[in-house]
């Protein structure tokens, strides 16, 4: 007897998408034309993510640090709540136990 | 001279309020009739334009160079010095405003110079998933993780990726990488 539990298909995003590489680059906002003194570092990351068929995408995306991980920025406010790298660990804290 | 008219105190708020919501925060449409009306009524438009004028650059020249409160009391000192500069009521009007505004205008105006994708959100759940067959189970849990993406004034887009524990501990592994590279750049003295 086979019992198979397919995670159910999410409304906003019809596929689930395995991720084929994930690069990263730490940047520095230095001075726009709309703010001289702009001056903060982000994290850069560019996702490949295959989608059932195999084919091939790639997703670009920017964090602020408090984005990625708030205690790391003394003054970060938890203006945004993403919290990328703890929410990871939760994850990894997760899968291991069930 | 309608000088007295322009002083400091809940009008010039307001209008700070205004001027920020437009230049900063992204929602223009607020117009310089509407502004005098409201905040300054007695106030006639000739006069109202060149002292709108002068708040905007004044904001702007704060927001651009992310002004301490040090140099935010020097420059504002300097305006109340000048030739048709500020009054020291207005200076301390606009002081209080950056000091209580200065975080969320700093977040805007990152946003706005972000021309990627920035990530608004994300959530995740852990699935256990089970394969009988002919009695052998195999026991996969997965994380399946959504990525609430968006560009600056434009709906979210949402990615759906799917993790084995395998890959979760990949992914792990490289966040750490991140977070030694970021702890590096700002124990930098700059």
């Amino acid at each position: 007897m086979e019992v198979s539990s397919e995670p159910p298909l999410d409304a906003k995003s019809e596929v689930t998408n395995q991720l084929v590489d994930f690069q990263w680059k730490l940047g520095m906002a230095v001075s726009s034309d709309t703010c001289r003194s702009l001056k903060y570092p982000y994290v850069a990351v560019m996702l490949k993510v295959a989608d059932r068929s195999g084919q091939i995408k790639t997703k670009c995306f920017e964090m602020t640090i408090p984005q990625f991980q708030p205690q790391l920025l003394a003054n970060s406010s938890l203006l945004s709540a993403s919290n990328f790298y703890r929410q990871f660990k939760e994850i990894a804290a997760v899968i291991e136990t069930v | 001279m309608a000088a007295g008219e322009l002083e400091g105190g809940k009008p010039l708020n307001g209008l700070l309020n205004a001027l920020a919501q437009e230049t900063f925060h992204g929602h223009p449409g607020i117009t310089e009739e509407l502004l005098r009306s409201q905040l300054y009524p007695e106030v006639p438009p000739e006069e109202f334009r060149p002292f709108l004028a002068k708040m905007r650059g004044i904001l702007k020249s704060i927001a651009s160079a992310d002004m301490d409160f040090n140099q935010l009391e020097a420059y504002l000192t300097a305006q109340t010095k000048k030739q048709g500069g500020i009054t020291s009521d207005q200076a301390a009007v606009i002081s209080k405003f950056w000091k209580s505004h200065k975080t969320k205008i700093r977040e805007s105006l990152m946003n706005q110079s972000r021309w990627n994708s920035g990530l608004r959100g994300l959530s995740w759940r852990v699935d256990g998933k089970s394969q009988s067959r002919h009695s052998a189970q195999i026991h996969m849990p997965v994380a399946i993780i959504e990525l609430e993406l968006g560009k600056y004034g434009q709906e979210s887009e949402f990615l759906c990726l799917e993790f084995d524990e395998v890959k979760v501990n990949q992914i792990l592994k490289t966040l750490s990488e991140i977070e030694e590279s970021i702890t590096t750049l700002i124990s930098q003295p700059n």
